[in-house]
């Protein structure tokens, strides 16, 4: 299961990771990156005006077809286009990736900088609070949520945001920490300005880069995590365009038409990648200590 | 690995994930599990057949669960009678019997030489001891099928009389499952474990999570079976046991549970495919104690707005029986009601508006089984199109689904196979039943066709089957068929599977 794999590589998330890359390297990585992202981006944008077909057209004339001129990537058991269900179902995974992204955020991001600027026993129990729910698989936050809510998409997005909290928090924390030894913040603070404002003037600013390496990260693990539910049949109800739900759709095919595993594993693996890319260039270009070396 | 390389290894474990979580999503379907009875050619002997859902426990009187008769029964413990592959019913321990004038009395005339495989002799005791056990020990909801009985005697040794408190044609029915299972007055102390009864197979051993091993019971009264040993062999997913019959593991797929994934067999000339039926009834059921479907219209829209064909070739890969109404072919009383109320989109859309409904949204929740999720995706696409909005979404079986839709009452719709044999009484005419039908019109025919003569029964069943199907009460969308898969030069596997049994004492090889 990769997700806590993920979840470990991302508490370690801000470490420099390898300074002899050179900005070069960096810039090709964001270049890549950021392609793959914008392409999933614009054909989930594109497939809500237009799809080659309609990605929920039931046609029993054209069942399993092989690639052809009409169908690109053939047609699924229902006589669905392929093509037309991963261009729909790419919205999908944008849809889950942004909200749990943004759940994470609003939550992680206020935690981690109060706990960063308080003296007070309660920062420190947030922080242990967070490293519990830490310690709980993400995956089965989201079967829980699911056994109390009912399965559906927007049950899977919240609590792969939930369990995207912590990772925010802490990455936002020990930046926090940083900014408030600063001069700039001992002044303000001697200056007497209130604590909320200190957060948003001062530390907030310095520490967004942090928050968009973690939110870029953070979106990979809700698109695999997206995929994982649906495919369990925990996320995307039936008839919903879904890349999980599609290759657990083709998994009784598998073979007789191994197609329909590989081309939604395929999108799947492309937006991680992509995803990842991204986040490693961006860290890269963000990380101070990189920035000191130059 | 560098901090790099490991981020490049997350996508492609992304397709990892995608290729062995598939034992994880599967679940095991109640469809059709044949009864086999085919003949196998090996050279040792043996034969292997695999099954899905193990059973939980090896004593039918204290567990439900299909999974338990289907192995034991008529293969260990036999009947008084059973039932033979067009829906007969024929003797079995009992050669033959009599019913007197009033339909009460029933007279057995017993085999003479059945012995139990603990070497007790069977007896008209033992068949006593074994109805009127049904009342004190068993716990499973099945025995009520047992209360009409009044009174169980032994004649003689080789002869049995019981006598019914009200005639009832369903009661011999009954028998041929395994509520009429004959049990030793000496042997049912360890039946959880250890089965004894005077079937063509002893049970040798069960292998928990794997198997059940099964061997010939050589001093068995009747004609002995081919095979010395005969492995019932389980899996959890449907793609381990296909490929299981690829590989050589095992002889027999006695459950195809995705029909699209027989193409991988029918052109490999070493398999041979079997396609049978089943009692398993695929119904769209509604949830008549709802406002909305007390309103026959709405009920007939949705029947009309549902092309049948086309679904049982899109869900199913055309595999199955179009029937129009809740009797599979096999029942003596069925007839083809598919011409009831075809499908008829403009009529559907029509009557929808005429109700003033069109529009509405009903909840179509249905149970994480293939058939249900497949045609449940059809459903909601064929009656959008005449005017209904559906809700679709899936409830994991059996715990969610039971709680929510069977026992809870919380959904318009569900589509869910019922399997049992002769169903059309506890599925309709039961005003607590989830599809909560119960004309008084349904329930006297119900009545009568149990107590009437044999051609009473197919009479009047057939009137209540019209009547299901001119009332819209539900929607039966096909029977599901019953698909084998089996090596090459088997034979003697019963291609319907309609007895709760799965007849394994005619298989032979070549």
């Amino acid at each position: 299961m990769t997700l806590p794999g993920g979840l470990s590589r991302l508490a370690t998330g801000l470490q420099p990771a390898s300074s002899q890359r050179s900005r070069r390297g960096v810039s090709a990585t964001i270049a890549i990156g950021g392609g793959i992202v914008a392409f999933i981006a614009i054909v989930g944008l594109l497939s809500l005006v237009w799809t080659p077909y309609d990605p929920g057209g039931i046609d029993p004339t054209s069942r399993l077809q092989l690639s052809s001129s009409a169908h690109w990537l053939g047609t699924d058991k229902f006589g669905r286009d392929v093509l037309s269900l991963l261009m729909a179902g790419s919205r999908t995974t944008l849809v889950v990736g942004i909200v749990a992204v943004g759940v994470a955020a609003l939550i992680g991001v206020p935690l981690g900088i109060m706990s960063a600027m308080t003296t007070r026993w309660w920062g420190e129990a947030v922080m242990r609070a967070n490293d519990l729910l830490l310690a709980f698989p993400a995956l089965l936050l989201a079967i829980m949520l699911t056994a109390v809510h009912g399965q559906g998409v927007v049950t899977a997005m919240v609590a792969i945001g939930i369990a995207s909290i912590p990772s925010f928090a802490r990455v936002v924390r020990s930046g926090a920490i940083g900014v408030m030894k600063t001069e700039y913040v001992l002044a303000a603070r001697a200056a007497g300005r209130r604590p909320l404002a200190i957060a948003f003037r001062h530390v907030l600013p310095n520490v967004t880069s942090l928050i968009i390496v973690q939110a870029s990260v953070s979106f990979a693990i809700a698109v695999l995590a997206e995929a994982a539910l649906s495919y369990l049949g925990l996320g995307a109800p039936p008839g919903t365009p879904s890349w999980g739900r599609m290759l657990q759709e083709g998994q009784e095919l598998l073979f007789v038409a191994p197609r329909l595993e590989v081309f939604p594993g395929i999108a799947i693996a492309l937006a991680v990648l992509g995803l990842n890319l991204l986040g490693d260039g961006l860290r890269d270009r963000f990380d101070p200590r990189l920035r000191d070396r130059r | 690995m560098t901090p790099r390389l490991a981020r490049l290894f997350v996508p492609f474990a992304a397709l990892a994930l995608a290729l062995t979580a598939c034992t994880a999503g599967s679940t095991t379907s109640p469809a059709p599990s044949g009864s086999v009875g085919g003949t196998a050619a090996t050279s040792t002997d043996k034969i292997t057949l695999g099954l899905v859902a193990e059973p939980a426990s090896l004593d039918f009187t204290k567990s439900d669960g299909a999974a338990i008769p289907q192995a034991l029964l008529v293969n260990v413990y036999e009947g008084l009678v059973k039932l033979d592959q067009d829906g007969k019913i024929v003797p079995a321990l009992a050669k033959s019997w009599k019913v007197s004038d009033d339909k009460k009395t029933y007279t057995f005339d017993l085999v003479e030489g059945a012995k139990f495989t603990n070497g007790a002799a069977f007896t008209a005791e033992d068949a006593v001891f074994s109805i009127q056990r049904v009342a004190t020990d068993w716990t499973t909801s099945l025995k009520k099928g047992m209360e009409v009985v009044t009174e169980a005697k032994a004649v003689s040794p080789t002869q049995l009389q019981v006598t019914l408190s009200a005639p009832s044609n369903d009661w011999l029915y009954r028998m041929t499952t395994h509520l009429g299972a004959m049990f030793s007055k000496t042997g049912v102390a360890d039946i959880a474990t250890k089965p004894i009864g005077t079937g063509p197979y002893t049970f040798t051993s069960w292998n928990r999570g794997d198997s059940i091993t099964l061997t010939r019971n050589d001093s068995y009264w009747g004609t002995k079976p081919y095979y010395q040993t005969v492995v019932l062999k389980y899996f959890k997913d449907a793609t381990a046991l296909n490929n299981a019959l690829l590989t050589g593991a095992i002889n027999v797929v006695t459950t195809v549970q995705a029909p699209e994934a027989l193409g991988q067999f029918t052109s490999n000339p070493k398999y041979q495919v079997i396609e049978g039926t089943t009692n398993g009834e695929v119904l769209l059921s509604f949830n008549n104690s709802n406002e909305i479907f007390k309103d026959k219209k709405v009920r007939e829209a949705i029947r009309r707005g549902i092309d049948h064909k086309a679904l049982m070739d899109t869900c199913w890969a055309g595999k199955g029986t179009l029937v129009g109404s809740f009797v599979p072919p096999t029942d003596p009383w069925y007839e083809d009601l598919t011409g009831v109320m075809p499908f008829d989109k403009a009529k559907a859309t029509a009557l929808l508006t005429e109700a003033g409904k069109a529009g509405t949204t009903l909840r179509l929740r249905v149970p994480t089984l293939p058939y249900a999720v497949s045609c449940g995706q059809v459903v909601k696409a064929q009656l959008e199109a005449v005017g209904f909005k559906i809700e679709l979404d899936q409830l994991e079986f059996p715990a969610a689904w039971v709680t929510e839709v069977f026992k809870g009452g919380n959904f318009d719709m569900s589509i869910v196979a019922h399997v049992e044999p002769r169903d059309m009484k506890a599925v309709f005419g039961n005003p607590e039943y989830y599809t909560h039908y119960a004309t008084p019109e349904y329930v006297a025919l119900m009545k009568a066709a149990d107590e009437g003569s044999a051609e009473d029964q197919v009479t009047n069943l057939k009137k209540a089957a019209r009547l299901l199907a001119e009332d819209a009460a539900g929607d039966v969308l096909f029977i599901l068929p019953n698909l084998m898969v089996a090596d090459k030069g088997i034979t003697g596997l019963p291609k319907n599977a309609i007895a709760v049994a799965l007849d394994l004492t005619k298989l032979r090889k070549g």
